[in-house]
Parts: C-alpha cells; sequence; structure tokens
C-alpha cells in the first residue's frame, strides 16, 4: 500500500477522528490549528484557527456540522465543519484535555486538567443552540474529581447517553450515571495512564490505550475485562475493526525518550493484532516517532494514524489483508 | 487519486530559453483522465522540473458526503486549488503490511511433515542433493564443511581414478554454488527460500489465476503479481511464498514448462535480493 502522507502540522499530532461516513478525517496537533482532510485523497479542505495553544481533543457529531475541540489554552471551542468558522468559546479554569459530542449530538462533554490549584473536572453542556452566550451558560452536568491522583485522560458515552465512561491517569476506569450524576462503577485494570478508548462498531465493547504497555478490551455492558494485548512499549492508541476481528494498537517510546533511541529500536510501527486469540499477526512501519492517534475508517478499508513526528498516514489495506485469515 | 512523482533536471534547451534565470510558468494539462502538473523549482543552483501526474476517478456517493465534497476550502488552506495541494498531501513510499508468523511453529510443522512422509515407509521422499541422506539439503550436516557435496563424487571418482587426489568438479557442482542460491536458509531472508518465481506470464493474467495455478502444490503465504502502475496489466511475471519449502519444490518441477495461456511458463526459485532493503 501507498500511504498518504498528510503534513498540515507543525508539531505532533494529538487526536485525530473520522466523520461517521468517513469521508472526512479530523485532527489535531500540539500547534494551534486542527485540520480537515478529505480521506480519499489526502486533499485538505481546511484549517480552524483560533486555539492558542496546543490541542488536545477533538470530536464531530454525526452530521459532520460541528467540530469541537479542547487546548492547552483552557478553553473549549466550537466550530462549524463547513466554513471553519468558531461558533462557541467557553474558557475552563485549566486545560481541556478531553471532548466528546454525545450520542445525538444534543450535549458535549469535557474534561480538564488538575492544574494551578484547580481540581480536574468533568463539564456536561448542551449545544443544541450554540452562539456567543454559551459561554456563559451553565453546565448541564458538572463534577469535580477530588482524589488528588486521578485526573481523566479518555471519556466515552455510553449507552447512549444514560452512562458515561472515564479513564484515568493512574489506570483506573469510572462508569457514571448521568442523570444521577454519580458514579455507579469503578474497575482499576491498567497501572498507569489510558491515553485513550474506543468503542467497536456496534457498541458493546470498547478498548483501552494505557501507559503500561497493554491494550484492553471490556465488555461495556458491565465492565468486565474481556483480552489484553500485551506489547513492549507504552501503547498511546488502539482501535478496533469495524469489519473484522482486528485491533490495531499505536504507541512507542516515550517522545521525552525517542532521541536516544533509532527508529528501529523505537518500535513505532502500527501493530496489529487478533481481538480474540490477543495474538499480534501483522505491523505496518512509517512513522519516524511513536504513534499518538490511530483510526480505523468506518468501513474498515483503511486506516489512518497520526504520530509525534507531525505526520497523519492514511493507509488503504492491500487486498492481500482481506484475505488474511489467522491460522489457529 | 494516484499519484506519481518523477524529478528531472530540466533539459539544456529549456535552460538557454530562460537564461535570466526566470523559472517556466507551471503548467496544468488535462489527458484522457489525467492531470499533468509540471512546476519548476530551484533546489540549490539547479533548476528542477517536477512532473506530477494525477489521475481523476469519478465515483458515486450518498448525498451527504458529495455535498461535502463541494465545501469550499477555508483556513490555511483557503487558497488552494481543487486537488490536492502537494505541500500538505504527499504519497508515501511504498510500505507493506509485515505479517507475523511464529517461526517456531513453522519449523515444526516442517517437521512433522518429514516424519509423515518417513513413517510412509518410502524412504526415498526425502533425500539430500548433497550427501544422499535421509534429509533436506538444508539439513544436510555436511552442508557447511570442506565434506559438503563430497560423498557422491569420491564414489564416482574413485573407480575411475583410484590413486588421483584432485578431481575436477563443474562450478554448479562445487560447495556452496546451487545451495548458497536458494537453499541455505542463512543467505538472504528466511522468506525467500520459499519463494518461487513464475515468469512468460501473459498480459492480462490476473493474481487469481496464478493462485489457481499453484494451489494445489501446497498452502501459500504471499502471492505478488508484477503489475503496470497505470494500465493494471501484469508485467510477465510474478512472485508466489509458500508456506513449506516442499511444496515450492514440487510447484517448480510441476508447472515449470507448464503451458498457460499458450505461452510457456518459466518457474524457478525466487533468487534472493541484491541488495536488501530491510
Amino acid at each position: 500500500m501507498k500511504p498518504l502522507m498528510l503534513h498540515g502540522h507543525e508539531r505532533a499530532i494529538t487526536q485525530i477522528k473520522y466523520n461517521r461516513e468517513g469521508d472526512l478525517l479530523f485532527s489535531s496537533s500540539k500547534d494551534n490549528k486542527p485540520n480537515v482532510w478529505y480521506s480519499l485523497n489526502g486533499e485538505r479542505l481546511g484549517t480552524f484557527n483560533g486555539h492558542q495553544g496546543a490541542v488536545w481533543c477533538i470530536d464531530v457529531d454525526w452530521t459532520t456540522s460541528r467540530l469541537i475541540s479542547g487546548g492547552g489554552d483552557n478553553s473549549f471551542r466550537i466550530w462549524d465543519c463547513e466554513t471553519g468558522k468558531e461558533i462557541g468559546n467557553i474558557e475552563a479554569k485549566s486545560s481541556v484535555r478531553t471532548c466528546l459530542f454525545s450520542y445525538s449530538g444534543n450535549m458535549a462533554m469535557y474534561t480538564t486538567d488538575r492544574a494551578m490549584r484547580n481540581n480536574c473536572e468533568i463539564f456536561v453542556i448542551d449545544v443544541r443552540t450554540v452562539d456567543s452566550s454559551i459561554s456563559q451558560a451553565q453546565p448541564i452536568l458538572r463534577i469535580p474529581i477530588e482524589s488528588s491522583d486521578t485526573r481523566v485522560s479518555s471519556v466515552l458515552w455510553d449507552n447512549l447517553e444514560d452512562t458515561f465512561i472515564t479513564g484515568h491517569e493512574d489506570g483506573a476506569i469510572f462508569q457514571w450515571d448521568f442523570k444521577a450524576g454519580k458514579m455507579v462503577k469503578s474497575i482499576k485494570e491498567h497501572s498507569l495512564l489510558i491515553n485513550d478508548m474506543q468503542w467497536n462498531k456496534d457498541g458493546t465493547l470498547f478498548i483501552t490505550a494505557s501507559k503500561d504497555n497493554t491494550a484492553k478490551l471490556f465488555d461495556a455492558s458491565d465492565l468486565s475485562l474481556l483480552k489484553t494485548y500485551k506489547t513492549e512499549r507504552p501503547v498511546n492508541s488502539a482501535a478496533i475493526s469495524p469489519i473484522f476481528d482486528h485491533v490495531v494498537l499505536g504507541g512507542g517510546q516515550d517522545a521525552m525518550d525517542v532521541t536516544t533511541t533509532s527508529t528501529r529500536v523505537g518500535k513505532f510501527d502500527s501493530r496489529f493484532f487478533h481481538m480474540v486469540f490477543e495474538e499480534e499477526f501483522g505491523r505496518v512501519k512509517g512513522h519516524f516517532g511513536p504513534i499518538n492517534s490511530v483510526a480505523f475508517h468506518p468501513d474498515g478499508k483503511s486506516y489512518s494514524s497520526g504520530g509525534e513526528d507531525g505526520y497523519v498516514r492514511v493507509h488503504n489495506f492491500d487486498p492481500p489483508y482481506f484475505e488474511y485469515n489467522f491460522d489457529y | 487519486m494516484g499519484a506519481l512523482e518523477e524529478l528531472k533536471s530540466s533539459r539544456w534547451a529549456d535552460e538557454v530559453e530562460l537564461e535570466g534565470g526566470a523559472l517556466p510558468p507551471s503548467t496544468e494539462v488535462f489527458e484522457n483522465g489525467h492531470k499533468i502538473l509540471t512546476e519548476y523549482k530551484y533546489e540549490g543552483d539547479k533548476k528542477i522540473k517536477i512532473v506530477r501526474t494525477y489521475k481523476i476517478e469519478k465515483r458515486k456517493f450518498s448525498k451527504t458526503i458529495a455535498v461535502r465534497k463541494t465545501w469550499k476550502k477555508f483556513g490555511e488552506s483557503a487558497n488552494d486549488k481543487p486537488g490536492p495541494n502537494p505541500a500538505t498531501t504527499i504519497v508515501a513510499e511504498e510500505v507493506y503490511m509485515h505479517y507475523i508468523t511464529s517461526k517456531e511453529e513453522d519449523n515444526k510443522q516442517e517437521d512433522d511433515g518429514l516424519d509423515k512422509l518417513k513413517a510412509m515407509g518410502d524412504k526415498n521422499v526425502v533425500k539430500c542433493r548433497t550427501c544422499s541422506g535421509d534429509h533436506w539439503t538444508s539439513m544436510c550436516p555436511w552442508k557447511d564443511t570442506a565434506m559438503a557435496g563430497g560423498k557422491d563424487e569420491k564414489k564416482a571418482a574413485e573407480p575411475s581414478k583410484p590413486g588421483g587426489g584432485t578431481k575436477y568438479i563443474p562450478p554448479n557442482m562445487r560447495e556452496g554454488a546451487t545451495r548458497t542460491r536458494s537453499d541455505n536458509p542463512n543467505s538472504g531472508r528466511r522468506d525467500d527460500t520459499t519463494a518461487i518465481r513464475i515468469a512468460n506470464l501473459s498480459e492480462d493474467t490476473t493474481e487469481q489465476e496464478i493462485e489457481d495455478l499453484v494451489k494445489p502444490y501446497g498452502p501459500i503465504h504471499k502471492l505478488f503479481l508484477a503489475k503496470d502502475k497505470n494500465t493494471q496489466l501484469c508485467k510477465g511475471f510474478g512472485y508466489i511464498h509458500f508456506k513449506f519449502k516442499n511444496d515450492a519444490a514440487k510447484a517448480i518441477e510441476k508447472l515449470h514448462g507448464h503451458g498457460h495461456n499458450h505461452l510457456i511458463l518459466t518457474v524457478e526459485w525466487s533468487k534472493p535480493q541484491t541488495h536488501n532493503n530491510n
């Protein structure tokens, strides 16, 4: 396969996301402009200019009309996808680490870091009408995370919009009841920060990627641990194929250690595991640094990865991938 | 979109024309479904002509996607022309998914196969080409010693020339000659030892045809058919990686000289690459 290299960012990619149909690919990076691309030919549609610092997270709603982003400039912004104009801006007390649209797209959740004597907090806001007044609007839900060592590092909505799941800096996973605003369940299967969580296609399983060198597959209904995918490097992102029993893991050495290792030792490959047998069956090389975010195209025929090297690589699978049968 | 990139230093005739050092304007030509973009730039003192060929494809999509395709570009891309901007979209080098199969398992299976054959009682199923022993040539205990290739020849040589210590050995029989090319697993990648090359294929051969052709000889690991980048027509050869070596050997034996699409196929061991970019 000949990957497309999307070079629209000057610094490390932090997150990439496809829209629902998969024709657009959104990317955010530690420079201040999220980008949007046509996933088919790698043409850049535009950039969302306005953030003053690193952009940590992005999400797009199911109609591809709005994009939300949160950044290190202590702001949560809402954009119009078609024009790239900023339509809402909410100031936070500290940097916004994660953001996510709810299933209906009527609500959005974002979480802030614990910094400058501010607690880590979870906010849920109403985004049905977005204009300049949204910065004064009261959030629907606001949950401070008191215990000092568990900053939220990844979030997922669950059960349509009834519950949500948060992954934490210390490896814990909490499930919250949205209407009650209370935690209902907590587990701790990881020992270090959970960098990413992603659903499978029908929302029954989710995969977590953790700095403790593993990715784990959980059953969403009772948060039971189903599978563990072990590697020898921190895992920054993991995604589940919508058409096969495959998961892809992206990771590699911490950015701070990269200069002391060559690309060969760094293991900056995307690694494909069989979802059920937990066994690695394939690797794809390409990035010059650790992979920070991976995503499958919704049709399962291509996948993309964004790396610390600032490139997003769009890979279309070759025919042998579709014919590949795992021997067991 | 498939893009080919080609770097050429400009022709001397172009240079004479533009002695002032000004760069010729970039041109865009549309030609039977391809967009050919020609640009000039300086790299140091050298003038460089860049020709990029894009294939224009029409595809059918749902309405929502089609509408999004007509959106105007914005932000940093507001001034980009339609089509990918070479500054932000680069076609990377070809990469392959590297499939991982457990090495130990493969060896074990091969041994099992050998044992099974032996158990069938037919002693001549496996015969070493070096010492005629009851093992694969690549497993021959003599293979790395000076004795390699010795046994048979001594037998043959001694009756005819009892006192002679030196004896002519044809180049292809000398130690290492045939073995290093394809049999010795230490040369080149391990993969190559089970790979065969099929040549003299007709232009319209497809992967499926090749697969049907080689399937009866055993499970295959990988199949590659060389194709022209633009026309997608077969270039006339292909490589097949078998799971097991004896299957590959069998395929060579049976398919070499076999007629396919009115052409006589040439089938041989795949030679290891001269430059290993692994």
